[in-house]
């Protein structure tokens, strides 16, 4: 593909940026839906996991970064062969993504843009909420985030009573929380007294120790708590290594292995969703894309255009959906990254719209200070 | 004057500690001083260090990125080989042992408590391979000594550290107008003059704007590592004064006139010690000692007495104890997992560190778990102390440390490792019933919840015990 920036919208339409439609509250929408995001930390490379089909330019820039055989979406972009499960759900109208996207992050530190991922704000460290925590206090979900790691992260910060999920290496007795329970009394001691509530009321399938650095056994739990219809309607995980600087490799290379633990996490949720995967929505995040052009480790560097990854039933349909930039040297962003057309908290916010069942244009307000961020509900997701 | 004033301004009292009759002084007198480190092992260098940091980088990244660029088997596994040689996987370990053989064994204990806060307001947050080879001799070295002058003049080591210039890209900000920045047509990177202003000295509360963080900036611009091509980013910080902004600068409508380096230590000083600095800085000691929302009648006092010392530390520190003592009987505070961790192996003589014998490294494979242990735990039970994730450091609110999963691992710990980390000699009932009785008041009552194990001296019976005493209220916080 040679075609230049905003020559097509793939699957979009002219009222990208004029939308100004709600959804309406329906029988369906009673059905708990899911958001899940996984935190893809390091910098995805956009143009692996979906690459764009016979560019030139990119073929003679990234010589031994090109994908010998992608699995085929359309006759623009293909994808990663070890995406196998997003190409399994497209051909059900399951997965979809949105290419040449980013947060408003154009410096290159991970810590920064990490920050920014994560608060949606503009500054870095400046918000000390997640925008997925404002987003649940502004829909009044409360108790219903369930992070799979051990530190809450900050994505979900903003609303009180997550739940997290990160198991000890060995099983810890919850019988030991019954004989001091009781010793907890006052004001003061109330937070932990609810924290040791929650983790009484778990199920006793949390209560399993289990090797934490296995996310199969993490992503088996999570999909059944995020199945049952009283349980988390949120769930985080965090994924990082995708900061390959040095033998990214394309089909089997750094970044394939980073890929296919995505794959093996959406995999997972697939398959023990059962029906919730109907009402559910996988969204990837990450800080930054990487360089157009190789360097001197057969790597790439940080950039700034990614690609988001999508599965779940509340897709309206399988696509690309970009304004694509162009890779030419002038429709680079400083001449050196795949650029961003898309703001990527304006698909977050829609999804957050469709997930919580909220006006998007409150949720933009409530959640992003009134940013600029056009609702792609209608574009994406089923309404 | 309740036993746990012992936890809230040290570690509680070990075995062969017995309370003072005089408890503040007893405090108070031990911020005079800078304790020696104790630590028998070997305790190296901040240069050693950075050196090996130069040959870890240098070695993975000149070298073998280049030599396996079509093989990332070939290449992980050189790289692993690499980790071995240049102690990439060891010396956070040693950190952590020395740290910790510190706070067991020091006997200015309540000192070391001043140094792990000081450690985590300047704080070195996860970042390339600075927890692995610099934020533990950055700690020892930078902030340590500091602690015996002034205020001022701890910020004036922090900043030009190599250590926190690395940590928040200063080598990368050129001024737009500098020789350099002209002819490679770079320009500032504010991340270090933000967090200098915000989280170092006057926070946000000050109001200054982005034109002033782009203004220090240009008066930062210049301090930054020597860049060579063997040791990359590892050399020696130094004024490059090619990169120095030319022309005078405002900062919070204080002009600085053209000076080249001396206008760093002019703004610093007038940062260190503006009243709003004052102020953030002694809430956040009040913070850490008394309470997470302290009121202005706790922090007053703390506040006068840097002003009356002009900044000295020590009479801030000895003021900050003061109001501890003051409001010891009606505040609370929680805990962070380190300094619990901390508090429960001195209080019942744990097994930790590992000796010093035992830490010791060739260089030839892998640490073992032994020598991992240390981290391990601080790593599951979610405090790896290097290892924040942002320049702010660790949270010190109990609102961002009560998480199920967190308090799980602190059960965890105490009923499954713990007993493994118990002394041979220390394994009976009357010795958890006598290390009770010196460190709380209400012991009685806590011997009363582990009454049902009082014969068991398997692991399985010291990890119920351990378990449930641990876990209380009043030891998780104060």
């Amino acid at each position: 593909m040679n075609c230049t920036r905003r020559n097509f919208l793939i699957g979009g339409s002219t009222t990208l940026f004029l939308s100004g439609y709600f959804p309406k509250i329906s029988f369906a929408s009673m059905q708990k839906k899911n958001l899940i995001i996984i935190s893809l930390r390091g910098g995805m490379d956009g143009l692996t996991a979906i690459p764009v089909i016979g560019d030139k330019r990119l073929k003679k820039l990234r010589k031994k970064l090109i994908l010998e055989d992608v699995l085929n979406l359309n006759s623009d972009f293909g994808l990663h062969p070890k995406l196998e499960i997003f190409h399994k759900l497209w051909q059900k109208n399951q997965a979809a993504f949105v290419h040449a996207t980013n947060i408003p992050y154009t410096g290159r530190s991970h810590f920064d843009g990490q920050n920014l991922m994560e608060t949606g704000a503009h500054i870095p460290y400046k918000e000390k909420t997640g925008w997925l925590g404002r987003g649940l206090l502004a829909s009044n979900i409360i108790g219903k985030g369930l992070a799979i790691s051990l530190p809450m992260p900050l994505l979900l910060r903003g609303v009180p009573q997550n739940n997290n999920f990160f198991p000890s290496p060995d099983f810890v007795e919850t019988k030991l929380i019954d004989q001091i329970y009781n010793e907890f009394k006052g004001e003061h001691n109330e937070l932990i007294k609810s924290t040791l509530d929650t983790i009484r009321q778990r199920p006793l399938s949390m209560q399993i120790a289990t090797d934490s650095d296995d996310r199969k056994k993490l992503a088996l739990e999570a999909a059944k708590q995020l199945k049952d219809q009283s349980g988390p309607r949120v769930a985080v995980f965090d994924l990082d290594g995708f900061d390959t600087h040095a033998a990214q490799g394309g089909v089997d290379g750094a970044h394939a292995d980073e890929l296919e633990e995505v794959n093996k996490i959406v995999t997972i949720l697939h398959e023990n969703l059962g029906q919730a995967f109907d009402n559910t929505l996988i969204l990837t995040l990450t800080e930054f894309g990487r360089t157009i052009k190789q360097n001197g480790g057969y790597g790439t560097e940080h950039g700034y255009g990614s690609a988001i990854l999508m599965a779940g039933g509340l897709l309206k349909k399988s696509q690309v959906y970009t304004d694509w930039p162009g890779l030419k040297k002038k429709e680079l962003f400083e001449g050196r990254d795949l650029n961003s057309t898309i703001d990527s908290r304006a698909v977050y916010n829609s999804a957050m719209s469709i997930c919580f069942n909220q006006d998007p244009e409150f949720l933009r307000k409530e959640v992003f200070w009134g940013d600029e961020l056009p609702d792609l509900s209608q574009e994406l997701f089923k309404i | 004057m309740s036993l746990n004033f012992y936890r809230r301004v040290a570690f509680g009292l070990s075995p062969h500690e017995k309370p003072d009759k005089d408890p503040l002084n007893w405090a108070i007198n031990q911020l005079d001083t800078i304790p020696d480190l104790l630590w028998p092992g070997t305790i190296p260098t901040e240069k050693d260090l950075r050196k090996k940091y130069g040959e870890w980088v240098y070695g993975d990244r000149e070298v073998l990125r280049k030599k396996f660029k079509n093989d990332k088997h070939a290449y992980r596994k050189a790289k692993d080989e690499l980790r071995i040689k240049t102690g990439e996987r060891y010396f956070e370990l040693n950190e952590h042992a020395i740290r910790h053989f510190q706070t067991k064994y020091s006997k200015q204990p309540v000192f070391e408590r001043f140094w792990l806060f000081w450690g985590n307001h300047f704080a070195i947050s996860e970042k390339d391979f600075l927890a692995e080879f610099s934020t533990g001799p950055y700690q020892r070295e930078i902030i340590r000594p500091n602690m015996v002058k002034t205020f001022e003049d701890m910020v004036q080591s922090v900043t030009t550290s190599w250590c926190m210039i690395h940590h928040l890209d200063n080598s990368e900000s050129f001024g737009p107008n500098s020789k350099k920045g002209m002819e490679w047509g770079e320009t500032i990177n504010e991340n270090h003059a933000r967090e200098l202003l915000e989280l170092h000295t006057v926070s946000p509360n000050a109001g200054y704007t982005q034109e002033d963080v782009i203004q220090l900036a240009y008066i930062m611009t210049g301090w930054a590592h020597k860049w060579d091509r063997k040791n990359l980013e590892t050399g020696d910080i130094w004024f490059d004064q090619e990169m120095h902004q030319k022309g005078d600068k405002i900062v919070l409508g204080v002009k600085y006139k053209n000076d080249a380096k001396r206008e760093l230590a002019k703004v610093i000083h007038d940062l260190a010690t503006h009243p709003i600095c004052i102020k953030f800085v002694s809430t956040k000691l009040c913070r850490h000692f008394i309470t997470d929302e302290p009121t202005d009648e706790m922090i007053n006092p703390v506040i006068e007495a840097w002003n009356k010392s002009d900044g000295n530390l020590i009479e801030i520190h000895k003021a900050v104890i003061t109001q501890a003592y003051k409001y010891n009987e009606n505040t609370h505070k929680f805990h962070l997992p380190e300094i619990w961790l901390m508090q429960l192996s001195r209080m019942f003589d744990l097994n930790i560190p590992l000796s010093f014998e035992k830490m010791n490294y060739t260089f030839k494979s892998k640490p073992n778990n032994r020598q991992r242990q240390l981290s391990w735990i601080l790593r599951e039970i979610g405090h790896s102390p290097y290892r924040a994730k942002q320049p702010n450091g660790w949270s010190d609110l109990e609102v961002d440390w009560v998480s199920p999963e967190l308090l799980l691992r602190r059960f965890w710990f105490a009923s499954v490792e713990l007993p493994m980390l118990v002394k041979s000699g220390n394994r009976s009932h009357g010795f958890i019933l006598s290390c009770l009785k010196n460190n709380f008041e209400d012991h009685e009552n806590m011997a009363s919840l582990i009454d049902n194990f009082k014969f068991g001296t398997s692991d399985y019976d010291l990890g119920q015990k351990y378990g449930v005493i641990c876990n209380l209220p009043g030891v998780l916080k104060i």
